[in-house]
């Protein structure tokens, strides 16, 4: 879907720009502008929705500029943010051979989401009418599963297969809805016991349910980020948590058939960095130093092979040899 | 007999407990933690504490670890002569680690030390599910690439023809993993000419278990 994103002078990415592949892993140090690339896919998708801006008015003197530039069938389409100020975007620009491609790609970037998952939101009950899509907290689980069981059964079947193959203590989901039609979560763990409903189960299930949602979604959108995807979640679940992000980027890999979703998200985790040292294109390093921050590529690095040889991908990320860490006073 | 098993992941430990059954003849008890270590060298580091354990905590009797040799030095029969080691040979490498972890232990439960069985796969595990099915897929092959500097083939190519993709999820590979090496659990012979790494596996794994004399 998003090619490539270029920055300049947005936070403190001043001038550096970032080729996308289907999925991306994000990894840097707090502060480094992992969330600023999240935050500018949030802008563009938020103007994509709005009247095209006056391109003479678009680029400010010395004002933030965001571009994109998209994937075929869409290579002609550039857009490009005006920003007020380094956190404020509000004018778009839009450079495209053909206005009828900017109206496809203005589709699949309405689809566009981004999570921040909290458990705490996602234990609580939801209305029953909010479960749609998923919120960027996850506050709406329970309707989204509610909903799922109701009209989607079979996605619903695949993510209870999927959540009692990750945390076999549970035998399945139950979605009971009130009177006044508020749906609570709770998971079944053998026909004896009743459910533990959701104010009794650990955070990290529902960081688990989250990213299950996300990656079994009967309409998934076209680009999902995600922050902190290894969140609350045991080091040897990381190849599923893995496997669920792939499914969404590569379908075909896992025998689906629908369009790829492009997924963006970001670790702190050495455990799941470790997972990708077969695909190193995959991987994005955020570098900061000082007040300025900028984006490479792992595979770009040209030793990679060489220092892959000393140890595993993770270790060598948290030696400082990628870059990529807090910078020390 | 009573086994433990250190590996990367379930699918390489799903393999290695078929292949190891196939070469007992038997079910033998398995410890039921399955301890793992994320590749190499993370292997060579958790092992010591890995036999500790094993030895003093539990009546393990055989702990086997495999490891992928990737692009180092292949073990060859020069490197198991007396004294012999090859600082870069993952086999020795882990032999070494056996052979130095546990020469002070006091005998514990029953036996003198834990069993030592060690295989390495040349160049990836995935060389030996592919064994029997691509002719040219051998460790001969791979140290006479080695040696003239145009290796056969990679790691990746391996991968891809056993899963078919580039990114198999977990459960697939397992699936893909196990059916090939069922395929071997009845006649282990071929795997055992074809890949020496393997071959020193089941030597280990036919020396009796050190007893207290
Ligand atoms: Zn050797």
């Amino acid at each position: 879907m998003i090619a490539s994103v270029a920055f300049r002078n947005f936070k403190a990415l001043r001038n550096t720009s970032l080729r996308l592949s289907p999925f991306n892993l994000v990894i840097g140090a707090n502060g480094s502008g992992k969330t600023s690339l999240i935050q500018a896919l949030q802008q563009l998708r938020a103007l994509a929705k709005l009247p095209l801006g006056d391109p003479a008015t678009v680029t400010r003197a010395g004002g933030s500029e965001i571009s994109f530039a998209f994937d075929a069938p869409h290579l002609g389409v550039i857009a490009r943010l005006g920003c007020v100020d380094d956190a404020v975007c509000d004018l778009l620009r839009v450079e495209s051979v053909n206005r009828a491609d900017w109206e496809e790609v203005k589709v699949g970037l309405a689809t566009m989401r981004s999570y921040v998952f909290d458990h705490a939101a996602m234990a609580a009950p939801a209305p029953r009418e909010s479960g749609a899509r998923l919120a960027g907290d996850g506050s709406n689980l329970a309707a989204v599963l509610a909903r799922w069981q109701r009209e989607t059964p079979a996605a619903f079947d695949q993510l209870q297969a999927e959540l009692t193959r990750w945390l076999p203590e549970f035998t399945g989901i139950v979605v009971p809805e009130d009177a006044g039609g508020v749906v609570r979560l709770g998971l079944k763990i053998g026909d004896a016991e009743g459910p533990v409903m959701a104010d009794n189960l650990s955070q990290g299930v529902f960081y688990v349910l989250g990213i299950l949602v996300l990656s079994f979604d009967p309409a998934p959108p076209a680009v999902v980020c995600i922050e902190e995807i290894d969140r609350g979640i045991h080091p040897r679940m990381l190849r599923a948590v893995r496997d669920a992000l792939y499914r969404l980027s590569y379908p075909a890999a896992m025998g689906e058939t629908r369009a790829p979703v492009q997924v963006i998200a970001t670790t702190h985790s050495p455990y799941l960095l470790d997972l990708f040292r077969e695909h190193p294109e995959e991987i994005v390093i955020t570098q900061k130093h000082g007040h300025e921050a900028h984006f490479e590529r792992l595979a770009d690095r040209a030793d990679l092979a060489e220092l892959l040889r000393e140890g595993s991908l993770g270790d060598i990320w948290f030696s400082g040899i990628l870059g990529g860490v807090p910078e020390e006073s | 007999m009573k086994i433990a098993f250190l590996s990367e992941s379930p699918a390489d430990e799903a393999v290695l407990r078929v292949l190891v059954e196939g070469a007992l003849k038997e079910q033998p008890t398995v410890a039921s933690a399955g301890y793992r270590a994320r590749g190499w060298p993370n292997v060579l580091q958790v092992l010591p504490a890995v036999i500790r354990h094993l030895h003093f905590n539990t009546d393990v009797d055989t702990l086997v670890v495999t490891g992928d040799s990737d692009d180092s030095p292949v073990h060859t029969a020069a490197h198991d002569a007396p004294q012999y080691y090859h600082p870069h040979c993952r086999m020795c490498q882990l032999r070494a680690v056996f052979r130095q972890t546990s020469k002070r232990f006091p005998a514990a439960h029953g036996r003198l030390r834990v069993r030592r069985v060690v295989g390495v796969a040349v160049p990836a595990l995935e060389a030996w599910l592919l064994c029997g099915v691509e002719d040219s897929v051998n460790e001969a092959a791979w140290t006479e690439g080695q040696a003239r500097g145009i290796l056969p083939y990679t790691r990746a190519e391996l991968k891809l023809k056993v899963y078919r993709t580039e990114r198999p999820s977990l459960p697939y590979e397992i699936a893909c993993a196990v059916r090939e090496a069922e395929r071997h659990r009845r006649d282990l012979r071929r795997l055992e000419y074809d890949f020496p790494g393997f071959a020193a596996l089941l030597r280990d794994l036919q020396e009796p278990i050190p007893e207290i004399s």
